[in-house]
């Protein structure tokens, strides 16, 4: 017994002297313990809060956002199944069950956009406590507040009340949270806006393609229409315009980044950065917007690459009858936006359909491209500010900015005079000059005019199926729960409501 | 005396010795000399003891197994000898030259049984262990240790997943499961638990298996027992005897025709594709217009993918055991070819075992087993569009495999209007051309010094070291895809991922035997600290100027995404105890206590404690059944232990920071960061604390005996990377949650029916129960969904989960009566359950119609082995199976896509084609394209779900031993053996019902999705013609 007692004691000696052999960091991998240190470790953390967007422009806000209005819809491929996540967005048809939906790209929306908020909270969160030159911090702190804010705003108007995280999570007790309604979601955008404008450098100042002082002001003027808080949405968007920083490109199709030279132009506001190339940082939502089966030889006029392959599947955010009809005669934009392919595989009848063209640009790989996704351009600040002015009565005010928009389309001056004419004028050019740019289903619905608009194309899809591109092919033909889910706000997502107690 | 821990060869050492000392004693009287050879099974026993009974005569066999002894007419000589039964034969006036066989003993009570950090004498065992000697095992022409055990051991589930040779083994003791820790046992060769791969290691250097399965036995290993631990010992010289065997194999290997997934031939599927066209009333195809144009013109893509393919294997083994030293050197040769084109596995393999005795109280020893495996497996396993046997089997069956001239063709593509939406290389050139190859330089080395100061203590210190050094070479050529819808020329890739890992363990250990009266006591301390150290570099290189160089700096482009370098490191450090005590060998107590520090565990729990306890009762050694004529023999055991599972990443508790988040502002790519895992500062091993009982019982002089376990064991602390609301910004927490229960029955039986001179037949067979079921998970949560699973509490790990399939709907009526998808369902689509009973038919979410649809777990296992021996030949049949187990049928979202893009199963032919012809019932219509028939492929619902019981005839050896040989020669033995001779299954979805896919990041396989068949490589059937001859 005695000798066990010594082991014991001689162990417990041991025991106290091998913490460092148990004490096993991560070698080649950082870790929080040795992150959040320096002014270098703040900037790569505000990089890599930027990442997120390249994945909501490329893969989700179009099909939550644009095919899910009257502006695209899908090319019906009757060999390919598993397309009924796609085709319920388009089709209002969205499953719900419970306020939940098991829709594979609410889902994805929901989680990029909180992934940019939980990386914007941990450096809003450490920022003060490391020390390091104030304008630096400022402009750093400043994006920050924009992308939690961006995020947030999407939220609100993709869900209405959300989960309002503004603290990092620590501990999984933290994870989830209660809905919070959606006026504080909102106050929450305005409150970090307000913050962010001061902070941020402008135009002129911030490198390329981060986020600028202009941005913030333009992104909370949204933020403010949406509310229909239309004197300060005036007032906050003055300083853009009268800045000299912005103009309208001279012709529509220059607009977009089409190649590197041409990226975030005198008319961006803010856009989503891609690069073509091996870095991962490429974007390739031309090939997404394609109707297919689309052969090699097909695709490669369009998009100029060495090594075109073929591309098999239901093609997605194909423009609609009523958009290609949308334009006014004359329009330059409608060229320059839609564009014809003749797919041979194709089972439609006739076998040439139309794509978006808008983003085309030639590039060397297939699948890989470098054109950066609008977000804001100069174009809708003007139109922001005109529908800012004319719901304040302004209409004399708001008539020229809606008329230097539609001058650079090649179009006469409008013809609309009254209030109620003038805010039809608006709508009407935002849906042309902002086609495919993921903004009908948030003019639809912050106007209220979801039942007005929806309802009636769903009619003209369901009684002329071949003109929304379903082959002649019998049973091919819109399913029978088309058009039944015309809801303001997408369903939570059913995973997250899985983990949550709270939804 | 005690020696109750010494092992098997010191037992007879010390035997031989005592009976040296004996034979100074003996006295003579009117005797004449005797002389004769010792032998058994035609080899001569060495250090046998003669005695003549009732004298102090006696004296032991030489190394030939020869004697000589004085004794006189009408006395008896005894011979006797470890393990062997006792004979006596009488003397008889003027015969002087008695021979005398020895008969392996029915009972093994005597036999010393390998345990934790030591060895046991059988009948004192209070754990639950059960042991294979490696010669059982030698004719099994197989690559690896566990195929060899198949069947032969209760309550270890044993399964071959795949046939790539040398792969795929899944070894789960006791049903052991884990969320996401491994469920493998932990390997300790020669006393080092070791890191690296069990396959790899030459089944023919092993002498001893003990399977440890009750935690009594286990603890002692501590954070890493809860899988059940595996203890192999290598080889060692006999005693007195210097040995050199030679042990060659060669044959061939064949996947049987039976048994294969029926697919249709080239004019069933015209026929098909011509009437898909007509019942959805589109114009019929002009190459599918007359399908008999086909006959006779199928290109089997699945069967050209395989061949015949040799197998041979080469071992020497050289033993010696004199005076001082006590070596074995044992040197092999495993080459095997597969029965998929272009895949082969090479081992050299050489070991050299060498003890030393500097004095009589100083022993040293040096293990040494360098190891080199060559492994050229292409990209055959996997999904549609990534395994090359999968794409294969779905591929066209129109479409030639070979042009006009013979030669392989390159590329298949039908015109669009024929359905074929997917372009097809040809699978023969990507087995030929794709290269994925690995070789693996492997060294492990075990050193040790022993010190006995004083009778009965020993010190005992070893070293062990193993490196591993793992090179992995992939190119895929731009001629070459293992994919479907890859054109060709394609991006040439190459991979190579250079591993090196090295990890050593010191171990210190005191035992201390002592015996005062009755009373026999051990007591057992050490110390010990391992450390593991892995380097890893990849690099990813593509588009290649020339296929002919595939070096990186032949590449345009380094794929950063895919070059990886980085460091993985632990280190454990441990104390551990035990205490033995028995009173007459009759009451049994044991009890251990481990405690390990783990660099894996959170800084706030780093310490784990793991004791043990177990106690037995011989009442066959009590007064009441002491003369029972049936009973020779009754022990029974009990025991309570705790163990760890460790498993759970290296670097698991940190937050982790992802510096390659990077992000483009204009033309110009800045670094990005982002804190990507969630710290938690208390992670900590998974625990499972078991309880055993168990009863072991010898009948009729022990020539039947049985054994028989009962365990339940509660594993709690699941390492569990929690799912959280991805509102948090991260995916999950990893943490210890939840509790699984264990429980089952284990019997195991030896007889031998018949045990004469000539004919001896000896059965051993096995049967186990396992079963579990979810107690907890985290809380909040009541349920893991997988793709094909659920992992819910209140019912067993990982059952199949989906829609439940109820048929078809019949016709216009059934479809108005019942509930269907919207938009999805029609005549003739498949009819699923409504279980929410909310009138349509949901998937997704959790109150949708999903349900549970099958279970991977079999309701129970079983095995055995029958040996026979009739003069000169012997034959042994061993055979296993598995009762009640299901398997998900993967592959049918391609092989029965009813869309016609793919070559399906034979029995889509008999699908339902209308109201009147409404086929078999499995398949639904085909009409109404992807939104109809992705129902039924894409939900997963009961119609994947089928039987996979099986019954396999493992091997058969029949083998004939030459006893007239030249007197170089000991022995010389020739056999045939079969290995994976039939497979008894209902299971119709491919040859191998044991197949479960390996965790491919998609949601197939992993721990929480067992039982996926993904149409994966072939189990051979193996044909083998050996030598084994002992000089």
């Amino acid at each position: 017994m005695k000798k066990y007692i010594i082991g014991l004691l001689s162990a417990s000696l041991f025991l106290t002297s091998c913490e460092d052999f148990l004490t096993v960091v991560p070698e080649t991998q950082l870790s929080s313990a040795t992150f959040f240190k320096n002014q270098n470790d703040f900037e790569q953390a505000v990089n890599a809060a930027y990442s997120p967007l390249r994945t909501i422009t490329n893969d989700r806000s179009w099909l939550l956002s644009e095919m899910h209005s009257d502006n695209t819809y899908y090319v019906r491929n009757v060999l390919f199944g598993a397309v009924d996540n796609q085709e319920d967005l388009a089709d209002f048809s969205v499953p719900e069950s419970n306020g939940t939906t098991a829709n594979v790209h609410v889902l994805n929306q929901w989680r990029q956009d909180y992934l940019i908020i939980a990386r914007t909270n941990q450096i809003l969160a450490l920022i003060d406590e490391v020390n390091f030159d104030a304008a630096v911090k400022g402009n750093l702190k400043g994006q920050a507040l924009f992308l939690r804010a961006y995020a947030y705003f999407e939220l609100a108007r993709y869900f209405g009340s959300v989960p309002l995280h503004l603290t990092p999570v620590a501990v999984r007790s933290e994870a989830a949270l209660d809905l919070s309604p959606e006026p504080a979601v909102y106050a929450q955008i305005e409150t970090d806006l307000v913050a962010a404008i001061p902070l941020l450098l402008d135009k002129a100042a911030q490198q390329p393609g981060r986020v600028t002082s202009g941005a913030a002001r333009t992104l909370l003027a949204n933020v403010y229409i949406n509310q229909k808080k239309w004197a300060e949405a005036e007032q906050v968007l003055s300083p853009v315009i009268s800045s000299g920083q912005y103009t309208l490109m001279a012709s529509y199709d220059m607009a977009f980044s089409e190649n590197a030279a041409n990226k975030n132009n005198a008319e961006s506001v803010f856009e989503v950065q891609f690069i073509e190339g091996a870095a991962g940082l490429q974007g390739n939502f031309m090939y997404q917007f394609m109707p297919r089966p689309i052969s090699a030889a097909e695709l490669q006029p369009i998009m100029g690459t060495n090594n075109a392959q073929p591309i098999d599947g239901e093609g997605n955010n194909i423009p609609t009858p009523d958009i290609i009809a949308a334009y006014e005669e004359g329009d330059l934009r409608k060229d320059a936006s839609i564009g014809y392919v003749f797919l041979a595989g194709a089972f439609q009848d006739p076998k040439t359909l139309p794509y978006i063209k808008k983003f085309e640009s030639a590039h060397s790989q297939h699948n890989n491209h470098g054109m950066n996704f609008p977000i804001y351009r100069y174009a809708e600040v003007l139109l922001f500010m005109a529908e800012a002015l004319n719901e304040q009565g302004k209409t004399a005010q708001a008539i020229p900015l809606l008329n230097q928009v539609r001058s650079r389309a090649g179009l006469a001056a409008t013809t609309a005079s009254g209030q109620a004419d003038v805010r039809e004028a608006i709508f009407k050019e935002r849906r042309v000059e902002l086609a495919f740019e993921n903004k009908r289903w948030f003019d639809i619905q912050r106007t209220d005019r979801i039942q007005e608009i929806i309802v009636p194309f769903g009619q003209r899809v369901v009684a002329n199926p071949r003109a929304y591109y379903y082959p002649p092919i019998a049973g091919a033909v819109p399913r029978n729960n088309v058009f039944t889910n015309l809801n303001k706000f997408y369903a939570y997502p059913a995973a997250e409501s899985d983990l949550s107690p709270y939804f | 005396m005690n020696n109750h821990y010494l092992s098997k060869m010191k037992v007879r050492l010390v035997g031989f010795l005592l009976l040296m000392f004996c034979i100074s004693v003996t006295s003579f009287g009117q005797t004449q000399s005797v002389r004769g050879v010792i032998t058994s099974e035609g080899e001569p026993v060495p250090g046998a003891l003669v005695l003549v009974k009732g004298t102090q005569r006696g004296t032991v066999t030489d190394i030939d197994g020869n004697f000589s002894i004085e004794a006189a007419a009408g006395e008896t000589l005894v011979v006797s000898f470890v393990g062997y039964t006792t004979k006596e034969v009488a003397v008889i006036g003027g015969q002087t030259t008695y021979n005398v066989t020895l008969d392996l003993s029915t009972s093994d009570l005597s036999e010393v049984v390998v345990v934790g950090y030591g060895s046991q004498i059988k009948k004192e065992v209070t754990g639950s262990i059960q042991s294979v000697n490696g010669k059982e095992l030698a004719d099994l022409p197989v690559s690896s240790i566990a195929q060899k055990l198949q069947g032969r051991l209760a309550g270890v589930q044993i399964n071959q997943t795949t046939g790539r040779p040398g792969q795929g083994m899944n070894v789960r003791i006791r049903g052991q499961l884990s969320v996401s820790g491994g469920s493998a046992p932990l390997y300790v060769v020669d006393g080092f638990p070791i890191t690296g791969d069990i396959n790899s290691i030459n089944p023919d250097e092993i002498e001893d298996i003990s399977v440890l399965k009750d935690a009594a036995s286990t603890s002692l290993y501590g954070s890493r027992a809860a899988n059940g631990v595996v203890l192999i010992t290598t080889k060692k010289g006999k005693a007195g005897l210097t040995s050199v065997n030679l042990n060659v194999f060669t044959g061939f290997q064949q996947v049987p025709e039976q048994g294969r997934l029926e697919m249709m031939n080239a004019e069933e599927f015209a026929q098909f594709k011509k009437e898909y066209y007509e019942d959805a009333g589109q114009p019929v195809p002009d190459v599918f217009q007359n399908p008999a144009q086909y006959r006779g013109k199928t290109n089997d893509w699945y069967g050209a993918m395989l061949e015949t393919a040799p197998i041979t294997s080469y071992n020497l083994t050289v033993t010696s055991n004199k005076e001082k030293v006590n070596t074995a050197i044992i040197a092999g040769v495993f080459d095997q070819k597969g029965v998929v084109r272009n895949t082969d596995y090479e081992r050299f393999s050489l070991r050299m075992n060498t003890d030393y005795a500097i004095s009589d109280k100083v022993n040293i020893g040096v293990n040494v087993a360098p190891n080199y495996v060559k492994d050229n497996t292409p990209r055959t396993d996997g999904s549609r569009g990534t395994g090359i046997l999968f794409n294969a089997l779905h591929t066209w069956p129109v479409m030639p495999i070979y042009d006009e001239e013979g030669e392989l063709t390159f590329f298949n593509r039908f015109p669009a209007n024929t359905g074929n939406i997917f372009a097809y290389p040809n699978w023969l050139r990507s087995a030929d051309e794709i290269t994925n190859e690995t070789l693996v330089v492997s060294v492990l080395a075990n050193t040790y010094a022993e010190w006995k100061p004083i009778k009965g203590l020993s010190v005992k210190s070893t070293f062990n070291a193993e490196t591993r050094n793992s090179r992995f070479f992939s190119f895929n050529p731009s001629t070459a895809t293992s994919a479907i819808n890859v054109a060709i020329p394609t991006v040439a890739v190459s991979v190579r991922d250079d591993i090196e890992d090295f990890s050593w363990l010191n171990e210190n250990i005191v035992t201390y035997d002592k015996s005062i009266g009755d009373h026999n006591f051990q007591v057992l301390g050490g110390f010990s600290n391992q450390t593991f150290r892995r380097d890893r570099t990849r690099v990813q290189a593509d588009t290649y100027a020339d296929d002919r160089l595939p070096t990186i700096q032949g590449a345009l482009n380094i794929n950063r995404g895919g070059t990886i370098s980085g460091v993985e490191e632990w280190s454990l450090t441990s104390v551990f105890s035990r205490l033995t005590y028995n009173f007459k060998s009759k009451y049994l107590f044991t009890a251990s206590m481990r405690a390990d520090g783990s660099s894996r565990f959170g800084a706030d729990n780093r310490w784990g404690v793991f004791p043990s306890t177990s106690v037995g009762w011989v009442l066959s050694d009590e007064g009441f059944l002491a003369d029972n004529p049936t009973i020779s023999f009754t022990k029974l055991r009990a025991s309570y232990g705790v163990t760890g599972n460790n498993n759970i990443g290296n670097y698991t508790s940190y937050a982790l920071v992802n510096n390659t988040i990077n992000t483009v502002f204009g033309n110009t790519i800045v670094p990005g960061a982002a804190i990507t895992s969630l710290q938690n500062n208390n992670l900590g091993w998974e625990t499972t604390s078991q309880f055993d009982i168990g009863l072991d019982l010898g009948l009729w002089d022990d020539r039947v005996s049985f054994v028989y376990d009962f365990y339940t064991k509660n594993t709690t602390n699941l390492l569990y990377a929690v799912q959280i609301p991805q509102e948090s910004g991260f995916t999950n927490f990893n943490d210890n949650i939840g509790e699984i229960k264990f429980w089952g029955h284990e019997f195991a039986i030896n007889a031998i029916p018949v045990n004469t001179s000539n004919f001896r037949w000896s059965v051993n067979a096995n049967i186990s129960f396992n079963r579990n079921e979810v107690i907890a998970l985290a809380d909040g949560i009541d349920r893991v969904y997988g793709q094909f699973h659920i992992t819910q509490v209140g019912k067993p790990f990982g059952q199949f989960y989906g829609l439940n399939k109820l048929g078809n709907y019949a016709n216009a009526e059934d479809l108005a009566d019942s509930p269907k998808i919207p938009g999805r369902s029609t005549v003739g689509s498949i009819k699923l359950e409504d279980v929410n009973g909310d009138g349509v038919i949901t998937f997704g979410g959790d109150n949708d119609d999903r349900t549970i649809i099958g279970n991977p777990f079999p309701d129970f296992v079983y095995g055995i082995v029958n040996n026979f021996t009739f003069k000169n030949w012997d034959a042994s049949i061993t055979a296993s199976g598995s009762e009640g187990n299901e398997l998900y049928m993967r592959h049918l979202f391609s092989t029965a896509n009813l869309d016609g893009v793919f070559n399906m199963v034979r029995r889509a032919r008999d699908r339902f084609r209308s109201p009147e012809n409404p086929g078999a019932g499995i398949f639904g219509t085909t009409v109404g394209g992807g939104n109809v028939t992705g129902v039924e492929r894409d939900w997963p619902n009961s119609n994947f779900v089928w039987d996979a019981s099986y019954f396999t005839i493992r091997n058969i050896t029949l083998g004939y031993t030459f006893k007239k040989l030249p007197k170089s020669v000991k022995s010389a033995r020739v056999y045939a053996s079969g290995q994976n001779l039939w497979v008894f299954t209902p299971y119709w979805g491919g040859s191998n019902p044991e197949v479960s896919m390996q965790d491919n990041g998609q949601g197939d396989g992993g721990n929480l999705s067992p039982g996926i068949d993904l149409a994966g490589y072939p189990v051979p059937r193996t044909i083998t013609f050996g030598v084994n001859v002992n000089f």
